[in-house]
């Protein structure tokens, strides 16, 4: 049975208000922009974003009114913008719930869901102030049922007295917003390149939309099933959507787009800059084919990666003519 | 040979590495004096990111932990998890020798600030948070980055993020963390820094040529030992070529003359 569907019917089916999200990729690689754009251009509030290595994708659904709280260990197009603007406007302000831990403790905590563990306990975080300040307390916490009712506890390692661990509950996750190169109508999908958490999402979450590079046969992508990470039987729905990690980069197909990720930095200081990015490059495009259009044929040519050195090459840096 | 600060700072970074060290290097200048390194002091040296991917090498210089760039001729990919859990397994199978930490704010005892300054939930400045440092300060021995200004050296941070050695000699343990690993140097623009074996305080080592040890003084916000410092090497020339032509060629981090 084919899972493919649209980019509007995916999200409208799986990303409800209130849910809680986890977005795969990692700062400017693989990021599954198109699903951020739809999430936003359908108004979704109120959501819970459990984050990793975040970048633009959180900034843009914390920026656009889409979050509750943000689960925060890392938010930067880094190299681009060293803290994404809109976050620390938002936190700075008060305008959002956020928490605070660490790369490691995410991946543990994606890894921990797919595995279906409730907590982890790890040395992580010990000494720190990422056990001593709280960013949701218990009380707000018992308000929100979708987030774990502690941030995390101090407590002896059960087997060896004297030794102190920190305890941290898995979250609940809802939906997985993932961007993969290939996937086929049965769900199957291949990722080239780093990984990152997003299997452990993919496994974790209750459902999981993929956006694809390309859609590929059944025969194709499992005459090599050894190089497929996600199963058939994990995804909910698949969204064909070329460039649909733009501006950020994908293995064997496209490089960050450089100028974006300035001009994100440049709109993402000023809130009325910012509704204008929003109005032009996420509510007035019709489709993501429209963004595509928007973007224009020749400067997403021009992203394409080099084959054997993956990234872009100007050919004006080599003696070429432009 | 004339040089710029940020060269002198590359090469300090690079002398910190040893042949066939394993070194986690995040982007910006210590990534620069990790490729300095492995075509100098150490070729062998191998470079790795939190984002799981392990011993690359780069040709242009990566924006992210995260960025393609890192993975050309790299060993593996793989999934970030694993490469965390090298991380936590380094004490009982030490794979990573080395990281590099930057943060806003330091103590005199190494601990690292990289959330936000003020109170926590209405901080005057937010930054991007962890990151993976907590973990790096947790596991594995560290090399701190910072810019060297009072406000930045504080008698105590604003909010900590990665532990360094604590309060003392004894700070890690009381704190349940790994006793035997933790920050080891400190580069600045102005010099570097070391922890004094019996406090675990901070005492300037180096001054670089240029800077007095005084100058260094008096942008500490806390009472330092500058009685053991001494003069840097310069950098040696042929590394100083090496960085311009090879390595940032467009001056990107090194800056102009």
């Amino acid at each position: 049975m084919s899972k493919i569907m649209s980019l509007e019917a995916a999200v409208s089916t799986y990303v409800h208000d209130g849910d809680s999200i986890c977005i795969g990729g990692c700062t400017t690689n693989r990021k599954p922009y198109a699903l951020v754009r739809e999430i936003i251009r359908q108004g979704r509030t109120g959501l819970y974003l459990h984050g990793a290595a975040s970048g633009g994708d959180a900034d843009m659904l914390i920026g656009a009114d889409c979050c509750t709280a943000y689960i925060n260990s890392y938010c930067a197009n880094s190299g681009y913008t060293n803290v994404s603007r809109r976050y620390r406007k938002y936190v700075e302000e008060g305008k959002i719930l956020f928490e605070d831990y660490s790369l490691d403790i995410h991946a543990a905590l994606y890894h921990a869901a797919a595995l279906g563990f409730p907590f982890i306990a790890v040395k992580h975080m010990l000494g720190s102030d990422l056990v001593d300040k709280v960013g949701i307390s218990e009380e707000v916490r018992a308000k929100h049922p979708k987030l774990p009712p502690q941030k995390c506890k101090i407590a002896e390692n059960p087997f060896k007295p004297g030794d102190q661990l920190c305890y941290i509950p898995v979250p609940d996750i809802d939906v997985a917003l993932i961007h993969v190169q290939k996937a086929a109508l049965d769900g199957t999908c291949r990722i080239e390149g780093a990984v990152f958490n997003d299997l452990d999402m993919a496994l974790g979450a209750r459902h999981v939309i993929i956006s694809c590079e390309e859609i590929v046969t059944e025969q194709e992508i499992r005459r090599e099933p050894g190089l497929n990470q996600i199963s058939c039987i994990i995804p909910d729905a698949i969204v064909l959507a070329p460039f649909g990690a733009h501006p950020s980069q994908v293995y064997n197909y496209y490089d960050y787009d450089r100028n974006f990720l300035k001009y994100y930095d440049k709109v993402s200081r000023e809130d009325g800059l910012y509704e204008e990015f929003l109005k032009s490059w996420v509510q007035e495009p019709a489709d993501h084919y429209a963004y595509l259009e928007r973007l224009g044929t020749k400067r997403l040519m021009d992203l394409r990666v080099r084959k054997g050195m993956n990234f872009t090459v100007a050919l004006e840096s080599e003696g070429g003519k432009a | 040979m004339s040089y710029t600060n940020k060269e002198m700072q590359v090469i300090m970074i690079a002398r910190q590495i040893k042949d066939g060290q394993r070194v986690i290097v995040g982007t910006g200048l210590p990534l620069v004096g990790a490729s300095l390194a492995k075509r100098t002091y150490a070729p062998n040296c191998c470079l790795l990111v939190e984002s799981g991917m392990i011993d690359g090498c780069p040709i242009e210089a990566p924006t992210s932990v995260a960025d393609l760039r890192f993975s050309n001729g790299a060993s593996t990919l793989g999934e970030t998890f694993r490469y965390f859990g090298m991380q936590n397994n380094n004490l009982r199978k030490p794979l990573m020798d080395l990281g590099f930490l930057g943060g806003a704010q330091v103590d005199p005892y190494g601990n690292l600030n990289s959330t936000s300054i003020g109170d926590y939930h209405h901080p005057s400045a937010r930054f991007s948070g962890s990151g993976g440092a907590n973990g790096i300060a947790t596991y594995v021995n560290t090399v701190l980055m910072m810019q060297h200004q009072k406000r930045r050296f504080v008698e105590k941070v604003d909010y900590l993020t990665s532990p360094g050695w604590i309060d003392g000699p004894d700070g890690r343990r009381k704190k349940g963390l790994p006793e035997d690993r933790g920050p080891q140097v400190v580069i600045t623009n102005l010099g570097l820094m070391r922890f004094d074996e019996q406090t675990k305080r901070m005492y300037v080592a180096e001054y670089f040529p240029g800077v007095t040890p005084q100058e260094i003084q008096e942008n500490t916000g806390f009472e330092i030992d500058i009685s053991r410092a001494v003069e840097s090497q310069p950098p040696e020339e042929e590394c100083l070529e090496i960085l311009r032509n090879q390595i940032d060629p467009s001056r990107l981090y090194i800056g102009k003359e």
